[in-house]
């Protein structure tokens, strides 16, 4: 018995103040997915990685908006969705005091994009930013004028329509038979 | 090849029907069902094999009929010196039965091997297959009110979302408790939930006295249908991120094992910093939990200043799993192929200085446990393991190590980076308590000096294969890990779509449950919590309790504290603003 009180004179005091100070976590903790809404283009990489259904992305009743949605509830810090995002939005930060009274919604974060409707047929298909960002990649990607004008046509149309424009195109309307 | 040898053996004793290969080491033979008792009971008593599990699945839709896979591991009996097999030697030996669907029966294997207790219980349960001479025909992981022609593990039985409606109260079937015969016998009932795993399992203890006469359980409150929830709704992606969640604490483990499973069915060797990883991890957790379990066993027993101590020097053990994982458990890391996490120099360099931390401070507080006389006097002769008990049902871990029989699948039958490492494995005679948290401290030190080892030798390679390999429907296999608390034991067959077609998930404690019986015997009531406790059973449920008063259909939250003080003090009934 006495041993033991020997070990805590020898190290003292093992607690800290928190939650009074802040708890430091390793460098490369995995704590809460942090969300910023301003980089999130809708491309729902992040929905289809997540293993536990945390993230999802879907139309709202109206489909006016695309809607992102992550229930912290759900989350298992894996991390897959940081490693999928091609624009960064969404990373796991050093947050971990995730505790709520009671009311769970307070763990769900949303995120509302403008819908684009297709050209052609005026259905809703993606988020408008998916357009635009889908727009600046190919602008950067060196091509000819003329077929940056040709793909930018083919990026506002639902792929429905785009697989029938192409039909169209490529046999001029006209049915062929192969041989 | 191996295990060529014992399906000779067998093959003279028994008729062998047919032979597969699943892996290296592992090998099926399907017999006809009448001889499978003998099958059983020559490969475990006479080739000295143990029970790691048995699988029941329903394969009508690949051959008719459902199938029992008794799978062993030949190592040897082990209970005198030089009753072992060459290390070369030894394998798993499956014995397959099919069993038909018109007459569901076969021969129980339980009177000849009694390790198959619990297993053939479950195999009713889940897949109402009876085994025909079983001594002991009660449920074990439904619940007594569950709808008694529902078996939810078969294809066609119901939707894995459906949950039968609960028996009222006075309507719901008492579950009979198995009572020692004799007069002035008083029944005490431990649970439902233990004092100091806040872990729901329900003891009945029958004592003369004080003293335990003998003692059975129910236990399973907490089934969560992870199999069944798997096959339907799970690809393998998301599979290691569920087995991690079995268990709280041995959940890297179970995460391995599992997604092993699946690498060995369509044999996927996995880059060797990836496997080197992978035992740094679950060593991590060895330490975790073994602190975990020292610290508790003196807790119970009174002595709080060296609970608090060593929870100290665990709080170390969890930094360290920080530093290398991302986070204080180690989840979310293991894929089929490999791992997602590599380490970095910074992190181990860090990693070795809270190791020799924690190397000094265990050996610090261990020998002032050590110098306690009354500390002592509490484990010794305690929650006796009997070596032939522990054989006859292929206890596991630290449980069996503490009884002087030396089996640990890391030297057994080493898997990943284990084939590089040399490491003492601990081996105490006893079978109490004292034995059993001797074992641990001696664990907790190769541990350290397994990790250690891993760092040093891993090679500088990638950490996941390139996905490209394809899973085979019916390609099944066993993957094995030394958790904590004993081998962890997954078998996968793989089906088609990316998704498993059956999933056994056994966890170490599932073989040591049924000897604690035995280990409360002749022992005191004050004692039985600590015997509990020195099983070390998995902790997975949190600190809190939902109480349903089953009369109102009301539900509250209890915190832990609610409920002590309720104990306590027989005050204030957490139950009386529900009704
Ligand atoms: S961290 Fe994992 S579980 Fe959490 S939202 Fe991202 S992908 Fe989903
Ligand atoms: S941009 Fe990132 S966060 Fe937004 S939907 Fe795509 S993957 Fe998810």
């Amino acid at each position: 018995m006495m041993k033991l009180l020997d070990i805590t004179e020898k190290y003292g005091k093992a607690t800290h103040k928190y939650p009074f100070e802040p708890y430091k976590v390793a460098t490369n903790f995995r704590g809460k997915p942090a969300y910023i809404f301003d980089l999130c283009i809708g491309c729902a990489a992040c929905g289809i990685a997540c293993p536990s259904n945390a993230i999802t992305v879907q139309f709202n009743a109206d489909q006016s908006k695309l809607v992102w949605e992550f229930d912290c509830g759900r989350c298992i810090f894996c991390g897959r969705c940081d490693e999928v995002c091609p624009t960064g939005a969404i990373r796991l930060s050093e947050e971990f005091e995730l505790a709520v009274k009671f009311d769970k919604s307070a763990l769900i974060q949303r995120g509302e994009l403008d819908t684009q409707f297709c050209t052609e047929c005026n259905k809703p298909f993606t988020a408008k930013r998916l357009i635009k960002y889908s727009f600046e990649c190919l602008s950067k990607a060196n091509l000819g004028e003329k077929r940056l004008e040709e793909a930018a046509s083919y990026l506002n149309i639902c792929p429905t329509c785009k697989k029938n424009a192409t039909v169209t195109n490529f046999t001029s309307g006209k049915e062929m038979v192969i041989e | 090849m191996k295990c060529d040898k014992f399906i000779e053996a067998l093959g003279a004793r028994v008729k062998i029907l047919e032979v597969t290969r699943q892996y290296e080491d592992q090998v099926t033979a399907l017999v006809g069902l009448s001889d499978l008792p003998e099958a059983v009971r020559f490969l475990y008593y006479d080739m000295g094999g143990y029970l790691s599990t048995m699988v029941a699945n329903d394969e009508r839709s690949i051959n008719k009929n459902y199938a029992l896979y008794y799978a062993l591991s030949m190592e040897g009996g082990k209970m005198f010196e030089g009753d072992e097999i060459a290390q070369d030697e030894k394998c798993f030996v499956t014995v397959k039965v099919l069993v038909s669907p018109e007459n569901l029966t076969y021969p129980s294997v339980t009177p000849l091997v009694p390790a198959c207790v619990w297993y053939e219980r479950e195999a009713y349960d889940m897949f109402g297959l009876i085994a025909d001479g079983l001594p002991d025909k009660r449920r074990l992981v439904l619940s007594d009110d569950w709808p008694e022609d529902l078996f939810p593990l078969r294809k066609d039985a119901m939707d894995y979302r459906y949950r039968p409606d609960m028996k009222e109260h006075y309507n719901e079937p008492e579950y009979e408790f198995l009572r020692p015969e004799g007069s002035g016998i008083i029944d005490v009932p431990l649970g439902p939930l233990h004092v100091t795993a806040d872990e729901p399992g329900h003891f009945r203890l029958f004592c003369d006295g004080d003293i335990i006469v003998d003692a059975d359980y129910r236990l399973f409150y907490q089934h969560r249908g992870m199999e069944k929830l798997a096959e339907n709704r799970m690809n393998y992606d998301q599979m290691g991120y569920l087995a991690e969640r079995v268990c709280g604490i041995c959940g890297y483990a179970h995460a391995i094992a599992c997604i092993e499973a699946a690498e060995k069915a369509i044999n996927l060797e996995i880059p060797a910093r990836a496997q080197a990883i992978r035992i740094i991890c679950s060593e991590i957790e060895r330490l975790h939990s073994h602190l975990l379990n020292i610290g508790l066993a003196c807790e119970v027993t009174g002595n709080y200043t060296a609970f608090m101590h060593i929870f100290r020097i665990r709080e170390y053990s969890m930094k360290l799993a920080e530093l290398v994982t991302g986070g204080r458990k180690t989840y979310g890391n293991v894929v089929m192929g490999g791992l997602r996490r590599d380490i970095t120099g910074v992190e181990i360099k860090e990693s070795l200085r809270i190791l020799k931390i924690i190397e000094t401070q265990v050996e610090e507080v261990w020998d002032a446990v050590m110098d306690d006389k009354r500390q002592i006097k509490r484990w010794k002769g305690v929650g006796v393991l009997d070596k032939q008990v522990a054989r006859d049902f292929s206890a596991v871990g630290p449980n069996i190590r503490g009884s002087g029989i030396k089996r640990d699948t890391r030297y057994d039958h080493p898997y990943d980076f284990f084939k590089q490492i040399e490491f003492d494995i601990a081996v105490v005679e006893g079978g109490d308590v004292f034995a059993r948290e001797m074992v641990r401290y001696l664990e907790l030190k190769s541990s350290v000096s397994i990790i250690r080892q891993c760092f040093e030798l891993m090679p500088q390679t990638a950490i996941i294969v390139d996905p490209t390999f394809h899973v085979k429907p019916e390609n099944f296999a066993l993957a094995y890990v030394e958790a904590p608390r004993g081998e962890n034991v997954h078998w996968i067959m793989q089906g088609s779509a990316q998704k498993v077609f059956r999933w056994r998930c056994r966890a170490a404690t599932y073989n040591n449950w049924p000897s604690l019986r035995f280990q409360f015997r002749g022992n005191t009531i004050a004692d039985a919590a600590l015997i509990v406790c020195s099983l070390d059973p998995c902790y997975s449920c949190t600190e809190r309790v939902t109480v349903v008063d089953i009369k109102s259909k009301k539900s509250k939250i209890l915190t832990n504290k609610d409920l002590k003080d309720f104990s306590k003090t027989l005050k204030n009934s957490p139950m009386k603003d529900l009704r």
